[in-house]
């Protein structure tokens, strides 16, 4: 494989280093609207739909880098936008079920609905499973960025007489560096604002690669005709090879990797919160997933459709041998004019700084919610005062995202053992997500999944995975569709579908016969020795678990232990936690949205349709946090006193960012005037003079 | 060949929106069903167009680019 070094001209780097200099000034320019922790992770929940968009469009082309899809590009032609192009099935469940549960119950963080859907150990079990998720996707984000910059680099150099030789580890211990102080003073806006900026810089840059590739080729037509028919087809083969075919990738992306995305992936969730509304948030991921996503398919994908033709038309530019993770490097390199090329190459690595910034930014959330705040209150009893506690809190998440990063560093390790970094990714979606997603799917579109269902789905799926890894083969070779056995990557995708399965079976079995398991949990209790039956059942348990995770028997009394263990595990769950259907399923199952939405609102909703109104505003005395408008103001927005109320400078091209949320309180007689408080004013950083639109939330 | 072509263009095709299509159309009876989608609503009408129109969008473009690449 041709391994590439020294790309580049002095100017390119001038150029690269002027783009980030100009990004992080950007980024902090925002960052004074971070007020509180509330703004720090979720920007103040104030932002207009076309701006979010915009900004997931660099997180997500992001973390499905240029590189990775270059690659495979390159490898196989227009189906590397397969992966970009299957996620409208789950659109429905997200922006109809997840999306306004997560709004409005006010859940800061998915363990935080573990935890009210069914309990504290669930809350426990999720924290570490969606951390571990978490710096996985920070790890993949750090070894893609070390991947795109390496070719740049010389092999070697040295600096006051000291030789050092440029590795991939050492180059992401730099880069690991660079990003974490920015995102330690940035924070979700900043993430924001510069996510914007670098989503029109993104795709503009991988359209401009695309024209000056087919101008270098001589047009379309020479482009089009230079590629083979099955390089043109948009879908791979069904099931071949093992190392990129349709139906692996349908499962472990398309499915799993979809509703991962959606439903775990903390750092798109907060983006979708950062909406002012549920309706924008809807808004926003519709547009993205219909627009936004095919559109980044080609930006993408194409230097390695580019790369290929080349190949094909003179393969001594570039050689069919080249390392698949460096096509877009060396097409960008290629095809473009010095400058130009560092832009490309600006753009590239902002993109990728973006994904990891918004990741780390959403692993502090999780853990200052799920980690700090519980473990506190726990060990501590001094009463501190609001403000005292978030700039506390602020802190501690910097610190966080500090640590998060390095542990991100270490996680490269292991994918960095796979062939490219598309394949390393694969198998991380395949084998982490299925029992957290399974989870959470279930938790909030089935009512009647219980607490001890879910602890023995995601012990169960757990333990059938892992066997999965010790036995691909009589395990997996069903559910592989005829998908040939690799022995070095053993069904990569496909084993994506295996884990969805038996996580989905124990979530079904465990969840049908909860009747039997509540009489013979009831059962045991009238023993006298109930205490010691049910420490039984734990320490077999983990004993089955240890046994399992070392793979210590053969195949088929590992398969019967898990089973055992299962129902164990599930017993113990019964009988040490309470679990109250239907006080658990209130406003957190899709089947009780409208209890949800009144819990946000802390009162009975108003759902009559109302305008938008343009007012101006005057401050008032007292610090509550109502507003206050006309009598025929509040009329034409159909609200009522106590109703929830979004204002916002009237400049459209804000996108919210100079906004608040509010209460309606008692009206006055002033016609087009509100009266808002100081520290309104302070949180929306209002104009004097500008005009500010109102409407009636709910 | 012909097998050969039609396990890379229109078997997965079929695969990806009749299986994909099952998990899409049970989410739109599921949301609609548990009155999260209300059609009755003028807003929510907006919504099924769009969430049924996004379906039929990605089937019609893969169907376009798979008999481009087969016959352009």
């Amino acid at each position: 494989m041709e391994v590439h070094h020294s790309l580049g001209t002095s100017t390119d780097w001038i150029v690269m280093v002027i783009y980030f200099i100009a990004i992080m000034v950007f980024g902090s320019y925002f960052s004074k609207y971070n007020r509180t922790t509330t703004d720090f992770f979720f920007g103040g929940r104030r932002f207009a739909w076309w701006l979010i968009t915009m900004s997931i469009v660099a997180t997500g082309v992001g973390s499905h880098s240029f590189i990775k899809y270059s690659a495979k590009g390159f490898e196989a032609g227009f189906s590397s936008t397969m992966t970009y192009m299957n996620d409208w099935f789950f659109v429905p469940f997200f922006i109809f079920g997840w999306l306004p549960i997560i709004v409005y119950t006010k859940i800061r963080s998915i363990p935080e609905y573990f935890e009210r859907r069914f309990s504290v150990l669930t809350r426990f079990f999720a924290t570490f499973l969606l951390l571990l998720y978490m710096v996985g996707y920070v790890g993949i984000g750090f070894l893609t960025m070390g991947k795109a910059i390496l070719p740049l680099l010389p092999p070697e150099f040295t600096l006051f007489g000291i030789h050092f030789e440029i590795t991939l580890m050492g180059l992401i211990i730099v880069i690991a560096f660079i990003v974490g102080i920015y995102i330690t003073y940035g924070g979700q806006t900043a993430v924001i604002f510069t996510d914007l900026a670098q989503g029109f810089i993104l795709i503009f840059a991988g359209m401009l690669v695309f024209v000056l590739g087919l101008d270098y080729l001589g047009g379309f037509k020479v482009f089009w005709n230079l590629l083979p028919t099955e390089w043109k087809l948009p879908l791979a083969h069904f099931n071949d090879p093992p190392g990129f075919n349709f139906v692996g990738i349908f499962w472990q992306d398309g499915v799993a990797g979809s509703v991962g995305f959606l439903f775990m992936n903390m750092g798109l969730i907060m983006r979708f919160m950062a909406c002012k509304s549920v309706d924008e948030g809807r808004k926003a991921a519709a547009f993205n997933i219909l627009f936004m996503l095919p559109i980044s398919a080609i930006v993408v994908g194409n230097a390695g459709w580019i790369g290929k033709a080349i190949s094909i038309a003179n393969p001594s530019i570039v050689p069919p041998t080249t390392n698949p993770d460096s096509i877009f490097v060396v097409v960008a390199n290629v095809i473009s004019h010095p400058g130009v090329f560092g832009f490309i190459m600006a753009a590239l690595t902002a993109a990728l700084m973006s994904t990891v910034d918004t990741l780390l930014n959403a692993t502090a959330a999780i853990y200052i919610n799920d980690i700090h705040r519980p473990v506190k209150k726990w060990l501590t009893k001094k009463v501190l005062t609001w403000k005292e506690e978030d700039k506390q809190e602020l802190l501690s998440a910097r610190i966080a995202t500090v640590v998060f990063t390095l542990l991100g560093v270490l996680s490269v390790i292991p994918f960095s053992k796979f062939p490219t970094v598309y394949e390393a990714h694969g198998y991380f979606h395949s084998t982490l997500t299925p029992p957290l997603v399974t989870a959470i799917f279930l938790g909030v579109f089935w009512k009647r999944f219980t607490n001890a269902a879910v602890i023995g789905t995601l012990v169960g799926g757990v333990a059938l995975m892992v066997m999965g890894m010790y036995y691909p083969r009589p395990l997996i070779e069903i559910f592989a569709h005829g998908t040939a056995y690799d022995p070095s990557h053993p069904y990569t995708y496909i084993g994506a579908l295996y884990n969805l399965f038996v996580c989905a079976l124990f979530a079904v079995i465990t969840t049908l016969t909860t009747k039997q398991q509540l009489s013979l949990v009831n059962k045991i209790k009238k023993n006298n020795n109930h205490k010691s039956i049910m420490g039984a059942f734990i320490v077999t348990s983990i004993i089955i678990f240890i046994l399992i995770l070392f793979n210590l028997l053969p195949l088929v009394a590992l398969l019967i232990l898990t089973f055992v263990m299962v129902a164990l595990v599930v017993l113990a769950s019964n009988y040490y936690i309470e679990y109250n259907e239907e006080e658990k399923t209130d406003g957190l199952t899709v089947w009780s949205i409208n209890r949800a939405k009144e819990y946000f609102k802390g009162s009975k909703i108003n759902d009559r349709e109302g305008e938008k109104i343009r007012v101006h505003w005057k401050l008032k005395d007292g610090v509550d946090d109502s507003i206050h408008f006309s009598k025929s103001d509040m009329k034409r927005m159909a609200a009522e006193v106590g109703d929830l109320v979004y204002i916002s400078d009237a400049r459209k091209y804000l996108g919210g960012l100079k906004s608040i949320h509010s209460v309606y309180g008692e009206p006055h007689d002033e016609d087009g005037i509100v009266y808002i408080s100081s520290e309104h004013f302070e949180q929306g950083q209002f104009v004097k003079g500008k005009l500010l639109i109102a409407e009636k939330e709910m | 060949m012909i097998l050969q072509s039609f396990f890379q263009s229109w078997l997965p095709f079929i695969y990806l929106y009749v299986v994909g299509g099952i998990f899409f159309f049970s989410g739109m009876y599921i949301i609609i069903k548990s009155g999260s989608l209300n059609p009755q609503k003028k807003h929510h009408k907006f919504w099924i167009k769009t969430l049924l129109g996004g379906y039929f969008f990605f089937l019609f473009l893969h169907a376009f680019l798979i008999i481009s690449a087969l016959y352009l």
